[in-house]
């Protein structure tokens, strides 16, 4: 294997940088025992299952040149759906917020299209509805849950480190790497972000791929939101940014770029697990929850400096002012 | 300033909200029914003029609109928005109420200093470097409220005695709040209608790589645009904390947007290029307005983040109409 790959391919760039974390951690562990086992992995994988179906409808957004702000509005709207609307079958409040979220999306999506809009108005417009429907729905409080059963199920362990929630995440992730990397709509999608007018010409439905897309976010917004909810056995109308700052982290370092067209699913489960990895093991080894942040924001900051349009140029210029002043 | 440059800093202030074009002046009219039935609505109501509904209003609104009016120098040079400002309007008040024992004029320099730095230097990475304004802003407020975080050890910040007293007063007869973010409108207007800079930043948020072949150095004026914000949020941030004698982080959670709201309510385009500190007033000023309807007429909070909500999707759609010509 061409180990220079893992810094030049945009999709293997996180698994570079997740053996690097994980190398690190378990130096800073010291022996202790604390990081490596099987009990980190698998809080690992309860964070990927709430941040990666978001990542990866945000990255989805992100490949088609858009941008989807309204997955924090979504995924505590549809958690108070799937609460409100599950208690006797569970499956059934699932299924009707992730509905929600395929209607909510496409008409997003279909507001984009129709009027021409940009998706990042449109989506600040519908977080700040769907954030306000939310406390509607929720009449400004917090609901429980009363099933504690199916709160218990959705985290039961399985083969040690997964769950029905991480699993259902994992599923959804392959279903999508599928779908981009094998089929034709996958490919369509890939067309309509690198070159929307080009895609157009040469026979891609834009106009269909923008709302399907916007639905799949809002559908898995609301799926990880409602299990995320039922786990919690709790929904609230609180929660804008939580998610999406971490979640569009995990899409960047997963190698999806905001000029659109480039990244794959397989990316940002790299990048999710990349940021899920800081945080459980940083909690592990025992540091203050603030320094998650700092790490965070300067692992978000330093690959917004390293995808930056005019980088190249600046430093030539800075070179070049250099070598001529000695 | 010459005779020419000045009229034709008050034809650009004048014709903020006229626009030539013939669907312009529809949606003009458009907008400025929405806001009479919005007054005669508010007159129709009882209670509205009372001092306690009213007073409330002003100082929140007060708050919200520095906030507003940093973020739309952001918006104007098309950069959409900062998720950042909320963060900074926390940990400038923190600042200002670290740096009280210094005595009143330190402290404000200080904070405003402080939020001048820290909303300055993401104008430097995404004007110099152009990277994503968006991306950006998600880094600064994690590494901002991360790192105030552990400096703080999780505390508020309450300061010795009160020396921040004189801030909570009023101006002839005006809240200080009122009176600050009034003045904030007023400055601003006049370096966006009657500075270069102000003309300048209207021209890279229209069109950079234009601003660029004409001769201006692009980055140098976002950067300007970032300085700019984060004096305005520390403006907020000095206030609030000096309203609440003490500095939080919690301060300013939810502030950027409702920032943004103000914004594009009041008509600046979220592409960047078009608007003003005026528009944004008024923006601020008809979300406070709502909130004050909807609660006299006995609506619950939870209806009016809805409405705000449903408003803004609304205003981004009529306002990028406009624009599609």
């Amino acid at each position: 294997m061409d180990v220079r790959s893992l810094f030049t391919n945009r999709s293997a760039r996180p698994y570079g940088l997740l053996l690097l974390i994980a190398v690190l951690l378990w130096v800073l562990d010291g022996g202790r025992g604390l990081f490596l086992t099987p009990a980190t992995l698998f809080s690992v994988l309860q964070q990927f299952a709430t941040i990666g179906p978001i990542a990866l409808g945000l990255g989805l957004s992100m490949i088609i040149r858009e941008f989807d702000l309204s997955v924090g509005g979504m995924l505590s709207l549809s958690g108070c759906i799937a609460v409100l609307t599950g208690a006797q079958y569970p499956a059934l409040g699932v299924a009707l917020a992730v509905l929600f979220g395929v209607i909510w999306g496409s008409f997003q999506g279909a507001i984009m299209v129709w009027l021409r809009l940009g998706s990042i108005g449109v989506t600040l417009g519908g977080l700040l509805t769907l954030g306000g429907l939310a406390y509607v729905v929720t009449g400004n409080l917090s609901i429980t849950y009363p099933r504690m059963d199916v709160a218990l199920a959705v985290n039961q362990p399985i083969l040690y480190v997964f769950s029905l929630r991480s699993l259902i995440a994992l599923g959804a992730f392959l279903i999508a790497a599928f779908f981009m990397a094998r089929t034709r709509g996958g490919r369509d999608v890939y067309a309509t972000g690198s070159d929307r007018r080009a895609a157009l010409v040469s026979g891609v439905r834009t106009d269909a791929i923008i709302p399907a897309v916007f639905a799949c976010s809002g559908a898995l917004a609301a799926l990880s939101g409602s299990l995320l909810s039922y786990s919690l056995a709790a929904a609230s109308g609180v929660a804008l940014t939580d998610a999406l700052v971490p979640a569009t982290a995990a899409a960047i370092i997963g190698g999806v770029s905001l000029t659109g067209g480039k990244g794959t699913p397989l990316g940002v489960v790299g990048g999710v697990l990349v940021l899920c990895l800081l945080s459980a093991g940083l909690n592990a080894v025992g540091t203050p929850p603030a320094v998650q942040d700092v790490v965070t924001g300067g692992v978000l900051f330093i690959v917004a400096v390293v995808d930056a349009v005019d980088l190249g140029p600046r430093l030539f210029a800075i070179r070049r002012a250099l070598t001529k002043s000695f | 300033m010459s005779e020419q440059a000045l009229s034709a800093g008050w034809r650009h202030a004048w014709r903020l909200s006229l626009p030539y074009s013939r669907r312009g002046r529809i949606l003009f009219a458009i907008r400025a029914a929405a806001v009479l039935i919005l007054i005669a609505a508010a007159v129709s109501t009882p209670g509205f003029f009372t001092a306690v509904s009213l007073f409330s209003l002003l100082n929140t609104t007060s708050f919200i609109g520095c906030v507003a009016i940093g973020m739309t120098f952001i918006t104007l040079s098309g950069n959409i928005m900062s998720f950042a400002l909320g963060a900074t309007l926390s940990t400038s008040g923190m600042v200002f109420m670290a740096a009280l024992p210094l005595g009143l004029t330190a402290a404000l320099l200080t904070a405003m200093a402080f939020g001048a730095a820290i909303t300055g230097f993401q104008g430097a990475v995404i004007g110099y470097f152009r990277a994503n304004p968006i991306i950006v802003s998600m880094a600064a407020l994690a590494l901002i409220t991360g790192g105030a975080t552990l400096i703080t050890q999780g505390q508020g910040i309450y300061p010795q005695g009160d020396a921040a007293a004189a801030l909570r007063g009023h101006i002839f007869g005006v809240p200080m709040p009122l009176a600050a973010f009034i003045a904030t409108v007023v400055v601003v207007q006049v370096v966006l209608s009657f500075t270069r800079f102000g003309r300048q930043l209207y021209m890279v948020g229209s069109n950079w790589r234009a601003a660029l072949a004409s001769g201006l150095e692009p980055a140098r004026i976002v950067l300007g645009a970032y300085v700019g914000a984060g004096l305005c949020t520390a403006v907020a941030g000095i206030l609030m904390a000096a309203r609440y004698s003490s500095g939080d982080l919690e301060l300013g959670l939810g502030y950027d947007y409702s920032a943004i709201s103000a914004v594009l309510v009041g008509g600046t385009s979220i592409v960047g290029g078009e608007g003003s500190a005026v528009r944004t007033l008024v923006g601020a000023f008809i979300i406070a307005i709502c909130q004050v309807l909807l609660l006299l007429h006995g609506f619950s909070t939870q209806i009016q983040y809805l409405c705000i909500g449903v408003i803004v999707l609304f205003v981004i759609m009529v306002q990028t109409l406009a624009e599609g010509e």
